[in-house]
């Protein structure tokens, strides 16, 4: 484990039931940079997001098997507390999904039931700092007390982003969080995780090249379950070593 | 092309007239039902029937005794009935580890939903007077069995509200660091409460035209006075009704219509509540 390693993977691989979903992958979470996870639909990239923070824990008939650290501790140890970890590594989902709550309860929320706010002024601070960084509070500064679901679907995405940014975590890990968004809105969170980087380490998956390309220091491939390459976002890129992964880059894939 | 159309506007026109068929056969005996004992018995229903208790003439007869009876076992049978079948609920949907445990006692409740409710009168009458040794005829008594009979059906109604609960928001609460109860508790519950509420709504109407079970437990005799406590003889408005009924010939034929009447209206107004609350939740959502 290099100092820069926040997470590491180690032949992992993980079975919804009988049915492989991922097979011996091994890649490293660097402490200052985003990784992007990139392939063809149902490869494995959500599943290993899922296997980073355990949410597959509440799966039934999902399976892990493999070595997966959060700065060099065994996530996986029987005294891991789950709970504890996805307090430090936070979750942004494809399809946006605030509570059906206020705006100011759905960022307010984590940092309550973590005790992490003293009083009502510190917690309105951080729910107005949560909300700035996701670059989401000159829009709703009025309107903390209206239903989260009256956000536009782009507004609700950075809420859910302002939800994970409120209890500081250390990772964060994005599922294709500009799938339902318009190009003004994904630029908008492009730009934010260009700012959160070096702060986080975030792991995104996508399935536009440009903007893995954009975003990422880092990116992997994955084709059925598998990691085929892995490596500097502009090596990859501009020299893949694989043909697999220069036909899907170059959307010859199938 | 022009054929299929014609044949599909055919099937379409029958499916209606069959639909419009169905709703007139069920709307129209309710109608009937309605109507006739609402000629029967409107003259006698006056506040001193509404105050009123038991008599042996039929002219001093109400049923204030049989009303405050019913609020009383109505009462007790939700406050034990919905808390405990709520957390039933939520912990099978939630909390249990799928296991054959799991599968065995939810197979059980849905048998006890079709448990005849007569069956639960034998029930309570073995359990609470028998061995226990409770007060025949008691709102206690009533509202215990009755209870029983309520708590498989809250727990049906309850699961399906909590499984309509969408997945992505217990996700979203458990990546930010909650717990399992914290999710249940904080998300699902209020998510699903509309429809837990609707559920114990129906349950509690069935509970309130309930006759046979408290008839099992003692709630038979002639009570001319209102109870007072959980523990004092009562009668309820069902058990009032089989019992005048049985003396059409001594001038009760009126009052038996007007306690219908009375009944019904309550039972409407229970289900109003219930088709409000789940009219309510589903515009929320
Ligand atoms: N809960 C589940 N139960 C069973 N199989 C699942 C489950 N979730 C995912 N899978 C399967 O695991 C494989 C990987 O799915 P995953 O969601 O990780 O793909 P993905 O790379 O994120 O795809 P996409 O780009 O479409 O989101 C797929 O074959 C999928 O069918
Ligand atoms: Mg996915």
């Amino acid at each position: 484990m290099t100092a820069g390693t926040k997470m590491t993977v180690r032949d992992v691989s993980v079975w919804y039931g009988a049915k492989p979903a991922l097979s011996n992958v091994s890649l490293d979470i660097e402490r200052e940079e985003v990784i992007a996870l990139i392939g063809p639909s149902g490869c494995g990239k959500s599943t290993l997001l899922r296997t980073l923070n355990r949410l597959n824990d509440s799966v039934a008939g999902a399976r892990v098997q493999g070595l997966v650290t959060l700065d060099g501790e065994d996530v996986y140890a029987p005294a891991t507390d789950p709970v504890a970890l996805r307090a430090r590594v936070g979750m942004v989902f494809q399809a946006p999904n605030p509570f059906p709550k206020t705006i100011r309860e759905n960022v307010a929320y984590g940092l309550r039931i973590h005790g992490l706010a003293r009083g009502r002024a510190d917690l309105d601070a951080q729910v107005e700092r949560a909300l700035t960084r996701a670059g989401l509070w000159a829009e709703v500064r009025d309107r903390l007390g209206d239903p989260a679901l009256s956000l536009s679907g782009g507004q609700q995405q950075r809420l859910c982003i302002a939800r994970a940014l409120a209890v500081e975590p250390e990772v964060i890990l994005m599922d294709e969080p500009c799938s339902a968004l318009d190009p003004i809105g994904t630029a908008r969170i492009e730009e934010l995780i260009g700012d959160l980087r070096g702060r986080y380490a975030i792991c995104i998956v996508t399935h536009n090249m440009q903007q893995a390309a954009r975003v990422s220091q880092r990116t992997a491939f994955f084709d059925a379950g598998r990691l085929i390459e892995y490596g500097a976002t502009s090596e990859l890129f501009t020299n893949p070593r694989e043909t697999r992964t220069r036909d899907y880059i170059t959307g010859r894939y199938g | 092309m022009r054929r299929h159309a014609r044949r599909r506007r055919a099937a379409e026109h029958r499916f209606r007239l069959l639909g419009r068929a169905a709703v007139a056969v069920s709307i129209g005996c309710l109608l009937f039902l309605l109507g006739s004992m609402l000629v029967a018995g409107i003259g006698g229903i006056d506040g001193h029937f509404l105050r009123g208790t038991d008599a042996t003439e039929a002219t001093r007869a109400g049923i204030g005794a049989a009303l405050r009876g019913s609020l009383m076992v109505l009462g007790l049978t939700l406050a034990l009935a919905l808390p405990v079948g709520v957390l039933a609920a939520l912990y099978l949907e939630e909390l249990a580890p799928r296991s054959a445990w799991a599968t065995l006692i939810e197979g059980s409740i849905n048998n006890l939903a079709a448990v005849p409710s007569i069956i639960f009168g034998l029930l309570g009458l073995l359990l609470f007077l028998g061995t226990m040794g409770l007060p025949r005829s008691a709102p206690l008594v009533g509202g215990l069995t009755l209870a029983l009979m309520t708590m498989p059906v809250i727990v049906i109604a309850g699961r399906s509200a909590i499984r309509a609960v969408p997945g992505s928001i217990r996700e979203a609460a458990l990546a930010v660091g909650a717990s399992r109860v914290q999710v249940t508790f904080h998300h699902v519950l209020p998510r699903a409460w509309p429809g837990i509420l609707t559920g114990a709504i129906i349950g509690g109407s069935r509970a309130l035209g309930e006759t046979a079970p408290l008839l099992l437990i003692g709630m038979r005799a002639f009570i001319p006075a209102a109870p007072t406590g959980m523990t004092e003889p009562a009668t309820v408005l069902p058990v009032q009704i089989f019992l005048w009924s049985d003396q059409i010939d001594r001038g009760f034929a009126e009052k038996t219509s007007a306690a219908i009447v009375v009944l019904l209206v309550l039972l409407f107004a229970m289900n109003g509540v219930a088709a409000w609350l789940r009219h309510r939740g589903e515009v929320r959502r």
